[in-house]
């Protein structure tokens, strides 16, 4: 028990022992540190036994060393038993009481390892140890291993038997593992243990008493219990100044006083101070003194303190980092210099108008601007209630207004002085210059005639000046005798004369030398002149004598060859007057004329010099002593008042009280109107009413106010004073005097004068001036009137160009022409460049760069990037430009892009304005074209933005919710009975054009039927007889004769040959056609199949509108010969030729077809007018009255069906949006145009489908209403000489006129923009036209030949809506097709018009109200309300309006001769082009036959194309006996020679192929005024008989 | 003679007072910039959210630029507008923000800002609507020096997605 014990209490001690080593080995771990302690423990040893007390002393900065000492030396008294200090005991001093019970703790440890040490070693002396430091060590490492290696402690069984145990074959190998790793130690432990050895000395018997007190202390423990272990302690309490007295020990407070300089100083030098040396040193940042000194103090006493002084003695500082002025200074007001482009404005929440409804372009403020116009009164210089006197009066004070603005000017004190000056000028350079200066000699005669001049004009100055002042006083003595007459006075005036006494003398001698001045200068003029005409006299002179003498000569000789023939020689020879010698002047007659101007226009010597002075101090005479006329007419002043209305651009803004006149009729206003304006404005006018008493109110004048300029500001602005004046005229029953009434002053009535009321308006006009001291002036640029402005010179690029601003001195040029104040900081930058730039100092660059060093770091140049392929490509695509609008692919790479695809577009770009006349034959025709290409493009520049523009309902589609009805009728048809044999009408699905491709749509064309082909004719010569196969067996049945045909010869049906037509339909280059039919009337009913390929492909709206493209439908007859001659062959085989011979045409522009949807109808064919080899049955009658009833028999006619599948929707024209979104501009009244508005609206609402048409548009893009197109105008006088008898045919040939006159659809040139109307001199100039302009002249033509006339607006067959003509002639309606030329009776059952929407008069727009709108439905009486609504009536009467076209038609007369020119170029053109089309084979021309055809033509053109055919053809029989001839005459209007190239190759004439064909071509070009050409072209084939 | 071509759309605004809103926006580009296809400019529809205060506008966005050189690399300018009741519009947010630089989708939310009016503007503004606005919107993001005077408030957010696509910068040195 004991034994154990006291193990425990050993492991115990061992264990701490073990820890107290691992603390002293890792404390000597460092061999250096090792060693160093030892020194250090030695000293200290030492230093102890000196001063052992002085341990405790002040605290030393090296803690371990002293802990060292501490633990090394021995507790100076005796220290407490070791296991009872365990627990250290609680100390209030902090860290080093933590310190202290470590190192005790330590000491202890150390303390209790030897005792053990020395314990075992008695215990155990009998151990097999060898030795005891070799137990310590072993244990050592033991204990460090386990350390090592297992945290954990062995339990004090496991370390005994460690300890214990002898490790026979192991002891070894660890220990030298041992040893070897603590060789270090090992060694050290050897040393220390020599040092303790020497210790030991002294502390031998202590350790001996230690350990026996430990042993002691073991032994007492056992008998305790708990209450002696635990001890009650009151709380520990330092006091505070105990607390302070151990602070004090190891806290340092530097003092606050001031180190002196030769501390902080190293060594013996002397402060240097680099701010008195002249070198900047920074300023230091502000630290308090006391700061410093404790700082100061604290780093001297550390290490090497001093480093941290500079040379001044001061501590080392950097310059004071803290800027002067705050980086973000406070705002104090907001309108304190705010940057202009920071500038915030308080907006209004506003509505957005559709124009800015894009970022782009600079602020949208455009604030109201104001105009103040400033009305302060009104002086009336006559007025009808003037009274006589009143007249006088203002007569009076006009004179001398005009009196005081003479003498303000005073011109004749002037010009006098002037006149004095030259004299003296004169007398001087006479005098002093003499002859010595050749300058002076020069100039006196420039003197001497500005003298003359002078004096002139003083002269009239002074007589008008003299004038003035005696009318003055003239009717001041009127005045003065018309009171006296009338006995009362009526006007304050009264003119005081004042006179200037004179000096009499003085007087005199002025006068007296101011007349000898000028009778000298006279005289001298005089003898001047005089000596002038003396030279001329004398020359003359000579020249008369010397021609005497050459008379006198030739007399002599003349007289002896003829004596009759000289006489009159002679007398035809002019005879040079005898000069007369000039008259010298005389003195006297000068001075008597110098008098007498003196006398009448200067004042007379002596004289006083009267000014006259008017004052408005007279008293007038009360109304009760007035006459009952005079009272009368004060109380009629008193009535009237007057007022002024301010209008801006003709619109009524303001107007002022009404006042009443003054008795001295002024009315005063004084007030001020603020406009606030928005634009610039156009007009400002005042306009002065008068009004008598309550009732009338009169408009007696408007004033023009002109538009101040841009520096006109208020408060600076002048008061002006405007004239005006009445040409009203008023009588008055009393005194007034009246206005535009004659009057007299005189008693007998005569000299009698007529006064208008006038008058003057003050006012001032000016821009007001907004609360920055900005004024409200609206930009320059909307002041579309060529005004100079101030404004301009403000502003260095608008006045000068931005060019200019490279050119410096341009621009050094327009500083000092704009005197810019050099000193205004403003200007400065600009001020530099120029002084830089004018010193030539510095070198300026000669380019202008927006950006500085852009150009350094751009990748490329600029021309590489613009010559860039690719990109070229993306932009063009973008800006939709027509040749690349439709790439749906641009190449990634540059390479693969060609060169060719920008030479169409370059090309195009290039001809824009060079003519090429060498394609278009006629030159006019070249400039028109190139004319309408350019109002083309700009009218489509105009509305491209319009098309990208979208409204609601673009980009919405809404559908309708079906309301209550709908849902019920739905319903009720499910009632309905079923009716399955009645096939339902099913609604075509309509596609918009946006996601369509190629290959989608089709046009599906279906031929049903024709009429009346024209049909082979039985030929009288047997050789021309068409071969047998050709007939077929149907001509006997088919030929029916018709029983109307008055070719109804009996051999007529048997002789007709059959015809095989068939339809060959062409669109976009694709053909199509029909099986053969038989017979004049076939039945084909076949529906084609084309293909409809967009432009590009792009399918969208716009772009389907513009399609050229028309569908051809060709009609041919097949003509099968044989080609086997002779009979023997025919047996075996059948071999023929198949010949196609062309019947005529009809041709549907894809537009049309578009925009109807469908086109479904019985159209007249385009045949020939002569067809050789076939024939046409007649037409009844040759007098073609209108009143007959047109037939099938005229044409022959084709049944087609039309359309487009899938359906496409047409697109609306920009107009209506154009109307929704920026309105057309207009000139028409604004109630003109509500009227129109609410007239379409009423009508489209009745009838939804008639169009109704009020405005148009006219080529510059105005609203125009449509009435003003239509007028009389004079049709050419050619045509109306043509055939003066019958007004029928005069008719038809002005409607053949306008029919010549190309036709081009605006649908076309203005893809999808709307339809623009030109006037008839527009059209006439330009040559083309779409039905309206063709439809308004003939009108107009016809309304010039007296005929009644109106325009049709309705809609046609195949052209869609369109325009008409109506007439009115012997009581039948005619309606005419402008654009071909025919009329049709209003019962034609083939005329193409289908529907009536309008009629359109010169004064009128009736719509039709009939239920049905076809022609032959409906009454064409317009007087009838109910069934025509006028957009005149009662209500709206006719306001008059001019027209827009001209009084008059002027036309060119036609050239023959260029029309010549161009029948043989275009003759010569299409040979070439047929021998062109026929590259195989050889083309023969038959010059016979083309020169018959060439005599045909000019009658074809004569008749018009009509009734020609027998003679023709008889005549070509007889000529060319041996041929079979095929070929027709076609007619066109000229314009260009492309179209006419197309319709011979239509023909298909240079088809055949038989080896011995000849061809026929004859051109002829008939000229009518105006440049307006008929085509004709003769192709015909021949073939020769064998 | 490098391309940018950017394809994305203005997706919407969050955390704007006022519900209603519609953006104007532009792309300004420095002088060596050349606008090959596409519109700079543009104005959305007026989106009225029901449920939450994000109003989506899913605009697009297709510009396709060339330039010669990096300066003034495109930059979208933003100006979200409110319509009140009565149709009038007043504004609501300023804002701008560079197109990425760097190819491919980016997700960009562009802070807005409006000038901040005075007592009175304020005031008024709550009441009869209206609101400061900037005399020169363009200006103002460029280069103006001392913007500090400008106050303002914080508007809302765009959202932008902006697909970038870069090419032959490459040659010309550039990294991207």
């Amino acid at each position: 028990m004991d034994y154990s014990q006291v193990s425990a209490t050993d492991q115990m001690n061992r264990s701490e022992e073990s820890q107290m080593i691992i603390m002293e080995e890792f404390l000597d771990e460092d061999a250096a540190q090792v060693e160093r302690l030892r020194r250090t423990l030695a000293a200290r040893r030492h230093r102890r036994q000196t001063a052992l007390p002085e341990a405790a002393g002040p605290p030393e900065p090296r803690t371990q060393e002293r802990g060292r000492d501490k633990m090394a030396a021995p507790p100076p008294d005796a220290a407490p038993p070791a296991p009872r200090d365990l627990p250290p005991a609680p100390s209030t001093s902090r860290a080093s009481f933590a310190e202290c019970s470590v190192r005790e703790r330590m000491r202890e440890k150390l303390k209790a390892a030897r005792s053990k040490a020395e314990i075992n070693a008695l215990q155990e002396d009998s151990s097999p140890h060898p030795r005891r430091s070799k137990s310590i060590r072993e244990r050592k490492t033991e204990v460090k291993m386990d350390k090592t290696v297992q945290n954990d402690f062995p339990s004090a069984e496991e370390a005994y038997n460690f300890f214990t145990f002898s490790f026979d074959p192991e002891p070894e190998s660890i220990k030298a593992g041992a040893r070897k790793r603590n060789g270090l130690s090992e060694e050290e432990e050897a040393e220390e243990e020599c040092v303790e050895a020497n210790e030991d000395e002294e502390e031998e018997d202590k350790t001996d008493e230690d350990v026996r007190l430990v042993k002691d202390d073991d032994l007492f423990m056992i008998g305790q219990t708990a209450e002696d272990l635990v001890v009650m302690k009151p709380a520990d309490y330092e006091s505070y100044s105990e607390q302070l007295k151990k602070e004090k020990e190891f806290l340092f407070i530097p003092s606050k006083l001031t180190v002196s300089a030769s501390e902080k100083m190293p060594g013996n030098m002397q402060p240097r101070y680099l701010e008195d040396e002249g070198i900047y040193t920074g300023e230091r940042p502000s630290v308090s003194q006391s700061n410093q000194n404790i700082l100061e103090n604290r780093i001297l006493r550390q290490e090497q303190g001093k480093k941290w002084f500079g040379d001044d003695g001061k501590i080392l500082a950097l310059p004071n980092p803290i800027k002067q002025s705050s980086t973000r200074p406070p705002i104090f007001s907001l309108e304190e210099a705010i940057a202009p482009e920071l500038e915030t404005v308080y907006a209004k929440a506003i509505k957005m108008t559709a124009a800015n409804q894009y970022l782009v372009g600079p602020g949208d403020f455009q604030g109201p601007f104001q105009l103040d116009i400033d009305i302060s009164g009104l002086i009336f210089t006559h007025h009808p209630c003037f009274s006589r006197e009143h007249v006088l009066a203002a007569k009076l004070a006009q004179l001398y207004d005009q009196y005081l603005a003479r003498k303000q000017k005073n011109l004749t004190e002037l010009l006098t002085g002037k006149l004095d000056a030259l004299r003296n000028a004169v007398q001087c350079s006479i005098d002093g210059g003499g002859a010595g200066v050749p300058v002076a000699q020069q100039r006196i005669p420039e003197y001497k005639l500005e003298i003359r001049q002078t004096r002139r004009l003083r002269d009239a100055e002074e007589e008008k000046d003299r004038m003035l002042l005696k009318t003055i006083i003239k009717v001041w003595k009127q005045i003065k005798s018309l009171r006296d007459f009338q006995k009362f006075t009526n006007t304050p005036m009264k003119l005081y004369l004042r006179k200037e006494e004179t000096d009499q003398r003085l007087d005199e001698k002025r006068y007296e030398a101011e007349i000898q001045a000028e009778i000298n200068e006279l005289l001298e003029e005089c003898t001047e002149e005089y000596e002038k005409k003396r030279a001329e006299y004398e020359t003359e002179l000579q020249k008369w004598k010397s021609w005497k003498k050459i008379q006198k000569s030739k007399k002599k000789k003349k007289k002896d060859i003829n004596e009759e023939e000289s006489v009159e020689n002679y007398d035809l020879d002019e005879e040079p007057v005898k000069p007369i010698p000039p008259k010298k002047a005389n003195i006297l007659e000068i001075e008597q004329q110098v008098r007498e101007k003196a006398a009448s226009c200067r004042r007379k010597p002596g004289e006083p010099a009267v000014i006259p002075e008017l004052v408005l101090s007279g008293s007038i005479t009360p109304t009760e002593l007035c006459p009952q006329a005079e009272v009368l007419r004060r109380e009629d002043v008193k009535k009237r008042s007057a007022f002024i209305k301010v209008l801006f651009n003709s619109k009524e803004v303001s107007r002022t009280v009404t006042r009443p006149i003054s008795s001295d009729f002024r009315v005063h206003f004084g007030q001020i109107f603020n406009l606030q304006i928005f634009n610039w404005p156009e007009s400002l006018k005042l306009q002065i009413y008068d009004t008598v008493g309550k009732s009338s109110t009169t408009l007696l004048a408007e004033v023009f106010i002109p538009v101040p300029e841009t520096t006109v500001l208020t408060g600076s602005a002048p008061m002006e004073e405007i004239e005006f004046s009445s040409n009203q005229r008023v009588m008055l029953d009393h005194e007034g005097v009246g206005s535009g009434v004659s009057f007299s002053f005189e008693a007998d009535g005569s000299n009698k004068m007529t006064l208008m009321t006038s008058g003057k308006v003050s006012n001032s006009v000016s821009w007001a001036v907004g609360e920055k001291g900005i004024p409200l002036i609206p930009p320059v640029s909307q002041q579309n009137t060529g005004i100079p402005s101030s404004l301009k010179n403000i502003d260095a690029i608008a006045s000068i160009g931005t060019s200019g601003l490279t050119d410096m001195k341009k621009l050094a040029k327009w500083a000092a022409e704009a005197k810019l104040d050099p000193n205004d900081p403003n200007n400065a930058a600009l001020m530099k460049l120029i002084m830089v730039a004018t010193s030539g100092e510095a070198q300026v660059p000669d380019y202008f760069r927006l950006e500085p060093l852009q150009q350094e770091f751009n990748f490329v140049s600029d021309e590489e990037f613009n010559r860039s392929k690719r990109f070229r490509l993306l932009q063009l695509r973008n800006g939709e430009v027509a040749e690349f609008r439709n790439y749906k692919q641009v190449p990634l790479h540059e390479r693969e892009i060609s060169e060719k695809i920008f030479q169409d577009y370059e090309k195009r770009l290039q001809e824009r304005d060079v003519i090429d006349s060498k394609n278009v034959i006629d030159a006019h025709r070249a400039v028109v074209a190139n004319y309408l290409q350019k109002v083309r493009e700009s009218v489509i520049n105009r509305f491209l933005i319009a098309k990208h523009h979208f409204i609601l309902s673009d980009l919405v589609n809404e559908e309708e919710i079906p309301s209550l009805g709908i849902l019920g009728l739905g319903l009720l048809k499910l009632t309905e009975t079923k009716r399955p044999l009645k096939p339902k009408r099913k609604e075509r699905k309509k596609v918009t054009a946006q996601n369509l491709s190629d290959g989608d749509i089709k046009l599906l064309v279906n031929i049903v039927r024709a009429y009346h082909i024209p049909v082979r004719k039985s030929v009288m010569s047997k050789l021309q007889q068409p071969s047998k196969s050709s007939r077929s067996f149907n001509e006997m049945f088919a030929a029916v004769p018709s029983a109307q045909s008055p070719a109804d010869s009996p051999d007529w049906a048997f002789n007709q040959v059959l015809v095989r037509p068939f339809v060959e339909v062409s669109f976009q280059r694709t053909v199509c056609q029909t099986t053969t039919a038989e017979g004049p009337n076939p039945n084909w009913n076949e529906e084609l199949e084309l293909p409809f390929r967009a432009p590009n492909g792009d399918y969208s709206t716009h772009s389907l509108q513009s399609v050229k493209d028309e569908v051809f439908i060709n009609v041919f007859d097949e003509v099968l010969h044989d080609a086997v001659e002779g009979d023997h062959e025919r047996g075996s085989g059948i071999h023929a030729h198949v010949e196609r011979h062309w019947l005529g045409c009809v041709k549907i522009p894809f537009t049309t077809i578009y925009f109807q949807g469908r086109i479904d109808g019985t159209f007249k064919m385009d045949i020939p007018p002569v067809l050789l080899g076939y024939s046409k049955e007649k037409n009844m009658g040759l007098e073609r009255g209108y009143d007959s009833v047109r037939n099938l028999r005229e044409g022959s006619y084709i049944t087609l069906f039309i359309t487009i599948e899938p359906q496409l929707i047409p697109g609306e024209s920009v107009r209506e949006k154009m109307n929704e979104m920026l309105k057309f501009d207009t000139q028409e009244d604004e109630k003109l145009l509500q009227a129109a508005e609410k007239y379409e609206a009423e009508c489209t609402s009745k009838f939804p489908n008639r169009q109704c048409l009020t405005t148009v548009i006219d080529l510059s893009g105005k609203t125009v209403f449509i009435t003003r197109y239509i007028k009389p105008l004079n049709p050419p006088q050619e045509l109306l000489d043509a055939t003066p008898n019958s007004s029928q045919t005069v008719a038809e040939l002005v409607a053949r006129y306008v029919a010549l006159i190309p036709f081009l659809p605006d649908s076309v040139s203005f893809a999808g923009i709307c339809d623009l109307w030109s006037t008839s001199d527009q059209f006439l100039y330009l040559l083309s036209g779409d039905e309206e302009e063709h439809a308004v002249l003939l009108c107009n033509y016809f309304l010039g030949m007296g005929k009644k006339a109106w325009l049709i607006i309705g809609s046609a067959i195949p052209e869609g809506p369109t325009a008409y003509v109506l007439t009115l002639e012997q009581g039948q309606y005619v309606v005419w097709n402008p654009s071909t030329g025919c009329f049709y009776g209003q019962y034609d059952t083939f005329c193409p018009l289908q529907n009536v929407y309008c009629l359109i008069s010169c004064d009128n727009i009736w719509f039709n109200m009939q239920d049905y709108d076809s022609p032959v439905r409906i009454n064409f009486d317009t007087s009838k309300p109910k069934l025509w609504k006028s957009f005149f009536s009662r209500s709206l009467p006719y306001p008059g309006l001019y027209s827009v076209q001209p009084e008059e038609l002027v036309y060119q007369h036609s050239d023959k001769a260029a029309a010549v020119e161009l029948q043989g170029r275009i003759e010569k053109l299409l040979k070439d082009k047929i021998m062109e089309w026929r590259p195989r084979h050889l083309t023969r021309w038959n010059r016979y036959c083309t020169s018959t055809l060439r005599n045909f033509l000019p009658l074809l053109e004569q008749n018009q194309g009509k009734d020609v055919e027998d003679d023709h053809e008889a005549e070509l029989q007889k000529q060319l006996g041996d041929y079979r001839v095929s070929g027709f005459p076609i007619h066109r209007p000229f314009t260009e020679v492309r179209p006419l190239i197309e319709a011979v190759h239509s023909t298909g004439v240079h088809t055949i192929d038989i080896s011995n064909v000849e061809f026929a071509l004859a051109v002829y070009v008939h000229a009518y005024p105006q440049n307006v050409f008929s085509v004709w072209i003769y192709v015909a084939s021949l073939v020769r008989n064998k | 003679m490098a391309e940018v071509h950017i394809i994305g759309q203005i997706v919407g605004g969050s955390g704007f007072p006022q519900r209603r809103l519609f953006c104007k926006w532009g792309l300004h580009a420095g002088g060596a910039w050349k606008l090959l296809s596409g519109l700079g400019s543009g104005q959305t529809q007026v989106d009225d959210p029901q449920v939450d205060d994000v109003a989506y506008w899913c605009h697009p966005l297709d510009v396709h630029f060339a330039t010669k050189g990096l300066q003034g690399w495109p930059k979208l300018h933003l100006q979200v507008w409110h319509q009140d009741g009565l149709g009038r519009s007043e504004v609501l947010g300023y804002g701008f923000c560079h197109i990425p630089a760097t190819p491919g989708c980016h997700s960009l939310a562009c802070v807005t800002w409006r000038p901040r009016g005075t007592l009175w503007e304020r005031l008024s503004q709550s009441l009869v609507g209206g609101g400061p606005q900037l005399r020169a919107p363009e200006t103002s993001t460029t280069g103006a020096a001392d913007r500090f005077r400008l106050r303002t408030e914080a508007a809302g957010t765009v959202h932008l997605q902006l697909g970038v696509l870069l090419r032959h910068f490459g040659r010309y040195g550039i990294e991207c």
